[in-house]
């Protein structure tokens, strides 16, 4: 209890719960670990590779126990009976509210973004292990934990300020991943990416502060209730609006949303290889996060102001990142591209929110205070897991081949001609998650999440938005299936080179370290599992949001 | 439950989706050499065609749903949060499909294991075609919208494949005067980009059609929504819906504005790909209309059939006159197919039981005629290398008097010479339309005259290819030296190449001669079809 100097004691009390910041704290935890054993170990494993394997097994476990904690929370009573563990509030009595204030909640929706981001950072991971980003394991290590930790903390944050903190510590530590190829290209993606990242806090900043004037509180479910409140003065809501615009500004960059994509292509082909996947697929998950907790849990009494917004953005984003990408000719800007495109179709669910009586209908059930926007978030995040799932498996492919062809061909497309007859398992492996990205069968992962994607809009009525977004499937078929078929393209003939002889094709010559192996098989398995059951992207977040 | 041979259980329809897939996994996975590949191929579709028979006949007697049941139904839960069940089952308009189907594949391979390709490796070639089987039976077997959608879109990817890598690089693109597009991969390529862009465009204006549907009826159970016809539906979603429906189904059907894709593709694909282009992959799109579109949202489909009959007899008038000047044969079969195709989605706009017959009937009949065309030109295609009517040697009733005699069967059955399996779908769909004053309304008599009129103009360009290829002017070949020139041999059909044609031939004539064996499986199905619609 604490007194405040007005002589009035105002009670407040403060709880921490530590179960529920696990999965947080143990990748900082290991970070620490790798630091220390920096600082500490003797002279003689710096010699070997035994301090370099420590350093990989920290990290790698510290991932891994973070998983193992969002399990354990999947499991506590609170969550199993359809509630929330919430991890750090406080209530304060003269307020005269029942309920806590909450800073983060660990809740079906924190839980879910949680185990999607830690699966594809052991995945990253595992394949930075022997790429050039990871040489300095200790700068690579820590800056991941670091970007890890943001993005898990994005996931349960539930105040702006949270939010903020954690959306700078998922993004900035990535600066640095991308500046460790320490060369021109490196250091100008870094800027790019450093510049835009300050530029969106300088507009995330300035949207709080105004949803702060607005509704007088910095906690979302203040703000979602002062919002709903039919009685706020127009001019409040003018403001409130306001703020909304500028965050959604704010944190679009993250996901790479147009107009906010334009450091994606360079900063993907500026950073090591493993460490732009990371950013496709854990940055991605992490501004994700973002954006489903600001929007879906926070602001979506005004979701009239922002979903035509939303709506709009994500279109845009998908046209543009589609028609650039069918011109692309560099594997990794091509990648770029297509994450833009894949990250319209990741909001693209949310602007359904835009008419409030569907919002009411497809909450399906209406919570203590307000329905919720479940079916909405709920179909963003299914098409983010399949989106990750195929994403990664396509990275790890790109990776491990750009260390078996010359220097200066690392990144064109021209050297995935007949990559089918030299590596037949990882030619399948990409094929099939190019496939899933274009969403067409035997990729059925890809065709379930766009269907999970649209289905909020058709049942919203979003009819300009979903037909747009139907017109960008074939869109981006076209480039995905120009790669698709440059793997069993038969090899062009080397004029003056060695003679193509048929009894070495099929013998694979890659020789694929034991990390990447686990890389493209969790990929691969996570592609053909989710293509198998659907299920798994479709009925996400059952219990509603939190 | 019915009053079938109980042979094989409703898993029967699992394996008959199933086990083309998995043959196509083996070969992909194995590069197996040719002569193993197709033998594979040709077990496979072999042991699917006996499943698909087995099948039938336990599914027999074809009272199709809402009525009853179908006859044979598997029904296992897959996506609960969307309540998509993998629902399968086999009635009385999925039979016929499913047996021509099965049919056509496995001559495909049958063909196969003979005259390949030139470039590319067989075994991938085969493995495509049985992924399209699958995709195709899957299709046609499905009884639930998104299992539909997921099947329609299966068989994408392997017949892209197929056209552009199998397909024909020495195609000379330009069949019509002064055009001058590129050969070889490119336009392998393009054709390929074109088939797929214009398909996926129209299946992903298709899906947001079936979610609506799902949305707003809160099922996507076929059985269910064709027992409920649409009454659960507001006029406007119905509407909504068909035209998202149709628009999709009508680009691979294809309807006549939006059949553009069709020509380059069956033209440059390899006469494998566009016997399962013409026979299969077409009548998933007007599959789709009489599955999908008739019985769930019959209110919407009768808004806007007057525009989808005007659109059906437009591209069978457009078509035919188009036939009249195109110079490459296997081009021309082609754009018969959109003349074709348009009588069954006339017979469909009817929204009669003669029309849906006739387009149920004109379906089989044109994927059995069209087959055997594609069959009859690729093997005179290899023989001189070329297609264009102009180089081709005339004469063939003499010079090559097995194909000659085939080509000459194939075209008399394709123009709907009475007692010929064309005869009876086309003669039914202008019945339909003809007495469809409910649904195409004012132009009901118009579109029926066209039509009619339209057989009249398939039988004038068809015989003008007779007159041109089977008489000719003597003997002397009217073929350039460069393309091998006078003196050359030019075998006539080997005794392979005609039994794989030989099937045809013979559900042509037996189709024609006892229409009824057809009528009688479709007929209670198109009744209970439109018992929904009021």
């Amino acid at each position: 209890m604490i007194a405040t100097g007005h002589g009035e004691p105002l009670a407040a009390w403060f709880s921490v719960s530590s179960a529920g910041l696990a999965p947080v704290a143990l990748p900082v935890l290991g970070l620490l670990v790798v630091l220390l054993l920096d600082a500490l170990a003797p002279a003689r494993w710096r010699a070997g590779r035994a301090l370099r394997r420590a350093q990989d097994g920290v990290s790698l476990l510290a991932l891994l126990g973070a998983g193992a904690a969002v399990v354990g929370l999947w499991r506590s009573p609170d969550l199993v009976a359809g509630g929330a563990v919430q991890a750090v509030c406080s209530w304060s009595a003269g307020s005269g509210q029942a309920d806590p204030q909450c800073s983060f909640v660990v809740s079906e929706l924190t839980l879910t973004l949680q185990a999607l981001i830690v699966g594809a950072a052991v995945v990253s991971l595992l394949l930075a292990l022997d790429g050039t980003g990871a040489r300095d394991r200790v700068a690579h290590h820590v800056l991941f934990l670091a970007a890890v930790t943001g993005a898990l903390a994005l996931a349960g944050a539930r105040d702006l300020v949270s939010l903020m903190v954690a959306l700078e510590l998922a993004s900035l530590p990535a600066v640095g991943l991308v500046g460790l190829r320490r060369d021109a290209p490196g250091a100008q993606g870094a800027l790019t990416f450093l510049y835009t990242a300050i530029v969106s806090l300088g507009l995330l900043a300035l949207g709080a502060g105004m949803l702060l004037l607005a509704t007088g509180s910095l906690y979302l479910r203040d703000i979602s209730l002062a919002l709903a409140d039919a009685a706020l003065p127009g001019p409040v809501r003018a403001v409130a609006a306001l703020g909304v615009l500028l965050a959604v500004a704010g944190v679009g960059y993250k996901v790479s949303l147009a107009p906010f994509h334009l450091w994606t292509p360079d900063t993907y082909a500026g950073a090591p290889l493993p460490v732009a996947a990371f950013l496709s697929v854990v940055s991605k998950a992490a501004g994700l996060a973002a954006i489903v907790v600001l929007l879906g849990v926070g602001l979506w009494p005004v979701a009239a102001v922002w979903a035509p917004v939303v709506g709009a953005l994500a279109v845009v984003t998908m046209t543009v990142g589609n028609v650039v990408a069918l011109r692309q000719h560099v594997a990794v800007r091509l990648l770029a591209w297509s994450t833009v495109a894949q990250a319209g179709w990741v909001v693209l669910p949310l602007a359904s929110l835009g008419d409030a009586d569907s919002v009411a209908a497809s909450a399906g059930r209406v919570g203590p205070v307000l329905a919720e926007p479940r079916g909405a978030v709920a179909a963003s995040v299914g098409y983010l897991v399949a989106y990750v799932a195929a994403g990664l498996a396509a990275f790890a492919v790109v990776v491990v081949l750009a260390r078996h062809v010359p220097a200066a061909e690392e990144h064109t497309l021209e050297s995935y001609r007949g990559l089918a007859r030299r590596e037949p398992v990882a030619a399948a492996v990409l094929g099939f998650a190019l496939l899933c990205l274009a969403g067409l069968p035997p990729g059925v992962m890809g065709l379930v999440g766009k269907l999970i994607a649209l289905r909020p809009l058709v049942d919203g009525g979003a009819w300009v938005v979903a037909v747009a977004a139907a017109l960008n499937v074939a869109l981006g078929v076209a480039y995905y299936l120009r790669w698709t078929a440059l793997l069993v393209a038969t090899p062009r003939p080397v004029v003056g080179g060695p003679a193509v002889s048929d009894g070495a094709a099929g013998v694979p010559t890659w020789r694929v370290r034991p990390a990447e192996g686990l890389a493209i098989g969790a990929g691969a398995l996570a592609c053909v599992l989710l293509s198998v059951a659907p299920q798994l992207i479709a009925g996400l977040l059952p219990n509603g949001l939190l | 439950m019915t009053g079938g041979v109980d042979l094989v259980g409703p898993w029967a329809l699992a394996v008959l989706v199933a086990l083309p897939l998995a043959g196509a996994l083996v070969l992909l996975g194995r590069g197996l050499p040719a002569r193993t590949a197709t033998r594979v191929g040709v077990t496979i579709s072999g042991l699917t065609l006996l499943l698909a028979l087995a099948a039938a006949a336990s599914a027999a007697p074809f009272a199709a749903y809402p009525g009853s049941r179908p006859g044979l139904e598997l029904d296992l839960d897959w996506i609960p949060a969307l309540g998509v069940h993998l629902h399968l089952g086999l009635d009385g308009i999925s039979v016929p499909l499913v047996l021509l189907t099965a049919l056509l594949t496995l001559l495909v391979c049958l063909h196969l294991v003979r005259v390949q390709p030139d470039a590319g490796r067989v075994g991938g070639l085969v493995a495509c075609v049985l992924a399209v089987e699958g995709g195709a039976l899957g299709t046609f077997l499905a009884l639930d919208l998104v299992v539909f959608f997921v099947a329609f879109e299966t068989v994408l990817v392997p017949m892209w494949f197929v056209i552009a890598r199998w397909g024909d690089s020495g195609q000379r693109a330009s069949t019509l005067a002064g055009s001058s597009r590129p050969g070889g991969e490119q336009a392998r390529r393009e054709a390929a980009n074109r088939f797929v862009l214009f398909t996926v465009t129209g299946s992903a204006l298709m899906l947001l059609g079936l979610l609506l549907v799902a949305m707003r009826s809160g099922t996507t159970d076929l059985v269910l929504l064709a027992q409920r016809g649409g009454q659960d539906l507001a006029l406007g979603v119905q509407t909504v819906a068909a035209c998202l429906l149709v628009a999709g189904l009508a680009v691979k059907a294809p309807m006549f504005p939006l059949h553009t894709w069709l020509p380059p593709a069956h033209t440059i694909a390899p006469t494998a790909g566009s016997v399962l282009l013409a026979g299969v992959l077409l009548k998933l799109g007007t599959y789709g209309l009489v599955r999908v579109v008739v019985p769930v949202v019959p209110q919407g489909l009768r808004e806007i059939a007057p525009v989808l009959g005007a659109f059906g007899v437009a591209g069978v008038l457009w078509a035919g006159l188009a036939c009249f000047v195109e110079r490459d044969l296997k081009r021309l079969i082609a754009l018969s197919s959109v003349a074709h195709m348009g009588f069954v989605l006339v017979g469909i706009a009817s929204m009669t039981p003669e029309g849906l017959q006739g387009a149920l009937f004109a379906n089989v009949a044109h994927g059995l005629i069209t087959g055997l065309l594609f069959l009859v030109v690729g093997a005179v295609k290899d023989r001189h290398h070329t297609a264009e009517l102009a180089l081709l040697d005339r004469n063939l009733r003499d010079r090559l008097p097995r194909l000659g005699w085939l080509l000459a069967f194939g075209a008399l059955a394709g123009l709907g010479l009475p007692g010929l399996a064309g005869f009876w779908g086309e003669l039914l769909a202008i019945a339909g339309a003809w007495r469809s004053d409910s649904a195409m309304g004012a132009i009901s008599r118009p579109v029926a005259v066209l039509a009619a009129v339209g057989t009249a103009v398939a039988a004038a360009y068809l015989l003008r290819v007779l007159r041109r290829l089977w008489h000719g002017p003597g003997g002397a070949p009217a073929a350039p030296a460069s393309l091998g020139g006078p003196g050359r041999f030019i075998g006539d059909a080997t005794r392979h190449e005609v039994v794989v044609m030989m099937p045809l031939v013979a559900a042509t004539v037996a189709l024609g001669v006892l229409p009824a064996i057809l009528l009688e499986v479709t007929g209670p199905a198109v009744r209970a079809l439109l018992a929904g619609a009021p």
